[in-house]
């Protein structure tokens, strides 16, 4: 597996994967993403995308469906969008909603459409659609007061009986210490509010809703309080189960939760650059299930 | 602006040291409100409160305040009160309550200042060069016949003392300033002033009033200063080591004098300061960069903070009878610029109907987009990919690697990725 040292001059925020592992995206306060292709234990820079007057802090990939493109956002409250074509990339779009730092980024899963949820400090959170001729008007909720850090979607899931139809839903974390989950309301054509969840004492830095659709919904919420929550949910509309990850607090601040693309692998990285892995057990205990070395 | 309240008093204030921080106001003397009233209130207002209008807690004082400032535990609110006392105050649930009553100052009390250390010790400036330091854990024993300590003997002449500041690693070091051309460096172990700091300006040769001190956040002999001078207001950094003169001058910021310094806790590349201009700045003091300037106010803004625990917002008290509290951050947005065409394609007529009805919309000017520390996640960031694949940012935070973790006792895990 490939190691890229000194991909950047300044700190790396952001590095991820496309959907077939073969490009990697990077996005640092050096104010650029760079894009590498990547192919067993060989890497090649291809371009570096430059257009962001900020850190930038993450990046994320839409679904191959819709062509190679790749969403990015920043300290300078803008989120832009870059298309490669004929092996040219091109920023073919601006997010420009919000009036602070854009924390977040995260496109929905794809049979939404290109949908994407942005989270700033300006407290609000936006979903825009990207349509192929240009952009429609964004919707763009206040989520958190003091800031938004983190948004994450929902699987898509449908909901049975008749006049089924798909239940849209994502997770925010904000400095206001909560943790929202957010739902797509028809006649209101906009998001509104869920459920607000209580458990954290300091800034919820990340949030991420589990992929999988096989058994209850899971969401982690990694916090500046040194713990990580798990809120479980058995069935839409039902009540939110709060588990301590691990009773003890983390040794040091948790910034970032990843779930495995199967859903049941939960990665979490520290303040004291550490990334620990775990699983749930039979019992729905969650137990290590071990650590990335460097 | 991102203004997320606004409170109609012409006060003082202080912060509590919650993520979602409160705000005690202070009735500030020197001035008359519109009803002509001489009342003076202490009063809490809660940040996410729906109604801006009234205070959660209130309490009538006997005295105008000319300072505030709240323990680091939140236990105890000082005041600096016009009438020579020294208040202590406390919070509940539903009142805000007087602990006691020190008038040991011979003239008005200026400013109060909890030590950063010891949450028992503060110090009070007032006119005439009196500077007393309090044990509250004494005083609020025996509020009749406490007498507070001074803090020894001075080398340079002292006039009002209108700035405290406490040094952030030493609980025994404080700084002080006011009307004079002289900031102090005071140790208590000593008893004495030990340094004492004073600024020749190389264009006239005066010496400058320096009005406020504020310490670096983290670095024991680093300091700040500004001159109230209205002809030349700048603020000077200053290591100790070399007192004679400033590492940093941070010029052309303010057209008036400076009232108010702050510091940032989290992040010594960020510092506010507000004057006689009606501007506050928002400065990196470490390379003299001007980063923001925000929306002039209606008049003199004495008192600039960040909450110190959600340094993501700042409160300034103006003479405009208005303390604001809005987001360091404010860019203008795409709503902004659809606002602003719509308004050109307005009539005369419309415009002019509109203008004295809209709330003004400016934006702070921004020199430099600096983020702040808190910001900069230190963590490898690893994030899944398909394949069972995990991407994380190396220890030094400038590369990536690509590993496929094995995880102990779910073999499955791979097919299913794959």
């Amino acid at each position: 597996m490939p190691t890229i040292a000194n991909a950047h001059n300044d700190l790396i925020h952001d590095a991820v994967l496309d959907y077939y592992g073969k490009r990697l995206a990077t996005c640092s306060s050096d104010k650029t993403i760079k894009i590498f292709e990547v192919d067993g234990e060989n890497h090649k820079l291809v371009e570096t995308l430059v257009g962001h007057e900020g850190p930038v802090w993450r990046v994320d990939w839409a679904h191959p469906k819709f062509g190679t493109i790749l969403a990015s956002c920043s300290y300078d409250g803008k989120v832009l969008i870059w298309k490669e074509e004929n092996g040219r990339w091109a920023q073919i779009a601006v997010h420009a909603v919000h009036s602070a730092s854009v924390n977040s980024v995260q496109w929905a899963p794809h049979e939404y459409g290109a949908l994407l949820l942005a989270a700033s400090s300006d407290g609000k959170v936006s979903v825009v659609e990207f349509k192929d001729n240009g952009t429609i008007a964004p919707l763009v909720i206040d989520a958190h007061a003091i800031g938004v850090n983190s948004g994450s979607w929902a699987p898509s899931i449908i909901q049975e009986g008749p006049g089924a139809q798909q239940i849209r839903r994502f997770v925010t974390g904000g400095a206001d210490n909560l943790v929202k989950v957010w739902k797509y309301n028809q006649e209101a054509h906009t998001f509104v509010l869920e459920e607000s969840l209580e458990g954290h004492s300091d800034w919820v830095r990340d949030v991420a809703w589990s992929p999988s659709i096989l058994l209850r919904s899971y969401i982690a919420s990694v916090s500046q309080d040194r713990t990580c929550i798990i809120w479980s949910q058995e069935h839409t509309g039902g009540p939110w189960k709060k588990t301590l990850l691990q009773q003890n607090k983390f040794p040091d601040v948790l910034w970032r939760a990843s779930w495995s693309l199967s859903g049941n692998i939960l990665a979490l990285s520290g303040g004291d650059n550490k990334i620990t892995l775990w699983k749930e057990d039979l019992q729905g205990k969650w137990e290590p299930a071990g650590e990335v070395q460097e | 602006m991102v203004k997320l309240a606004e409170y109609s008093r012409t006060a003082t204030f202080a912060w509590s040291h919650d993520r979602i921080p409160s705000l005690v106001t202070g009735t500030v003397s020197g001035t008359v409100d519109a009803n002509f009233s001489s009342e003076s209130k202490l009063e809490l207002w809660s940040l996410l409160a729906a109604d801006a209008s009234e205070p959660t807690l209130s309490l009538a004082v006997d005295a105008k305040f000319n300072d505030l400032d709240w323990s680091r535990d939140d236990k105890i609110i000082a005041g600096a009160l016009d009438n020579g006392v020294v208040e202590l105050f406390s919070k509940t649930e539903d009142s805000l309550k007087s602990e006691g009553s020190f008038a040991r100052h011979n003239g008005s009390v200026k400013t109060v200042s909890f030590n950063s250390k010891q949450n028992n010790v503060l110090a009070s400036g007032g006119s005439k060069g009196e500077i007393f330091i309090w044990d509250l854990n004494t005083c609020l024993k025996n509020s009749k016949d406490y007498t507070p300590l001074t803090p020894g003997n001075a080398t340079t002449p002292i006039d009002d003392v209108s700035s405290l500041a406490w040094n952030q690693s030493l609980a025994h070091v404080f700084a002080s300033a006011g009307s004079t051309s002289y900031a102090s460096i005071w140790d208590l172990k000593a008893k004495k002033e030990v340094i004492h700091l004073s600024y020749a300006s190389p264009n006239t040769g005066l010496k400058p009033q320096l009005s406020v001190v504020e310490w670096h956040p983290a670095n024991s002999t680093r300091v700040a200063t500004a001159t109230g001078s209205d002809s030349e207001p700048l603020i000077l950094v200053w290591d100790l080591r070399n007192a004679n003169t400033p590492l940093q001058v941070l010029a052309k910021g303010h057209t008036k004098g400076i009232l108010s310094l702050d510091w940032c806790k989290q992040d010594s590349q960020l510092l506010l300061s507000s004057g006689r201009d009606n501007t506050i700045v928002l400065w990196n003091p470490e390379k003299a960069e001007e980063l923001t300037q925000f929306p002039t106010r209606g008049n003199w803004c004495f008192k600039t903070k960040f909450a110190p625990e959600a340094p993501d917002l700042f409160a300034s008290a103006s003479f405009d009878n208005k303390i604001q509290v809005q987001t360091l951050q404010n860019l203008t947005n795409t709503f902004d610029q659809e606002q602003t065409a719509t308004k050109q394609q307005e009539s005369e007529t419309d415009f002019w109907n509109h203008v004295s009805l809209e709330e003004s919309n400016e934006k702070p000017q921004v020199m430099h987009l600096q983020a702040p520390a808190w910001y900069k996640s230190k963590s490898p960031a690893a994030q899944w990919a398909f394949g069972g694949k995990l991407v994380h940012i190396t220890a030094d935070g400038k590369g990536v690697i690509i590993t496929k973790p094995t995880i102990s006792g779910l073999e499955e895990n791979k097919v299913l990725d794959a």
